[in-house]
């Protein structure tokens, strides 16, 4: 109720506000382009945002990989001092593993890469 | 009826980052928010400039349009802060360049109309602040209802409406404007 009252009281409007409203018209703008631009904009973002992680994943791959692998050789040396109480079968089991991590830590981020860049063209 | 169409246009953004219904919404309403900020700047290469930062902080926030209110209430919004942000980093790079000994020019490029084409309007909204330059033209140029202008500008409805009293006021003192003469 006083919502209405509220509005009836805005419609309400005197010889000032017309010639206001008169004084405040303006021609329509053209749009020239304006539109367009815009949505180039925007698809050029979204293109930006999509192609951001994977780029990101394979630069941060590329530098990471590295220490990756002294980390993983590290964390295998460590693992030999440990292993005495393990039984011997398990341990040279998993001694010939352990060359293999490197190659295994860069297959993963591919992987990784790769169904990044798949969900990317897929959106 | 525009209503309801603006609002399944967001919808469609909101769902799936419709580009091309963006680029419906922008078609129906960039008239409008150019005119309102070239009314507040009284300058149309800014004015431009400041259009294309609020559709595209619009598009970023299209998620937090509740629907409630019209989609232009909403636009015009987006539109006051653009402006307003835009205000506060000349004023700072003004300060700057004060600082620097240099003449403070760029702030002066807020409301700068040239000489030659000073309308009867830039006169008008000369002698207006900047909040009451920005209400007077939601309501009187973009037909904003005080509501929608309370939700626009943070303000209580009641404030709007002294605002548009304050302003009219104003007008009606600097340019000898009564309400007999037009009745």
């Amino acid at each position: 109720m006083t919502s209405k009252i509220i509005n009836m009281a805005e419609r309400i409007k005197d010889a000032e506000d017309r010639l206001l409203e008169s004084m405040f018209e303006s021609a329509p703008i053209a749009d020239d382009g304006f539109s367009v631009k815009l949505v180039k904009r925007v698809r050029r973002r979204l293109w930006l945002q999509r192609l951001a992680l994977p780029v990101a994943a394979v630069l941060g791959g590329a530098v990471a990989i590295r220490p990756l692998a002294d980390l993983v050789t590290a964390m295998a040396n460590l693992s030999f001092s440990v292993t005495s109480i393990v039984p011997e079968e398990l341990v040279t089991a998993t001694a010939g593993l352990i060359p293999q991590a490197p190659f295994v830590v860069l297959g993963a981020m591919l992987l990784a890469v790769c169904l990044l860049g798949l969900r990317a063209i897929d959106d | 009826m525009r209503h309801s169409d603006d609002h399944q246009l967001v919808a469609r953004i909101v769902s799936g980052q419709d580009t091309a219904a963006f680029g419906e919404l922008v078609r129906r309403h960039q008239s409008q928010v150019r005119n309102f900020l070239r009314k507040l700047t009284g300058d149309i290469a800014l004015a431009d400039d400041l259009s294309q930062d609020c559709f595209m902080h619009a598009w970023d926030k299209i998620h937090g349009f509740s629907g409630r209110g019209s989609f232009i209430g909403w636009l015009l919004k987006i539109a006051y802060t653009t402006f307003l942000q835009s205000k506060r980093k000349s004023k700072r790079y003004a300060e700057i360049l004060d600082e620097a000994g240099h003449v403070a020019e760029a702030e002066s490029r807020l409301y700068s109309v040239q000489p030659d084409e000073v309308t009867d309007l830039d006169k008008l909204l000369a002698v207006l602040t900047d909040e009451e330059r920005a209400i007077m033209v939601m309501s009187y140029a973009c037909g904003l209802s005080h509501r929608e202008i309370s939700e626009a500008t943070a303000m209580p409805v009641g404030s709007v409406k002294s605002v548009i009293f304050r302003g009219k006021e104003k007008i009606r003192t600097s340019f000898d404007i009564k309400d007999h003469q037009h009745g």
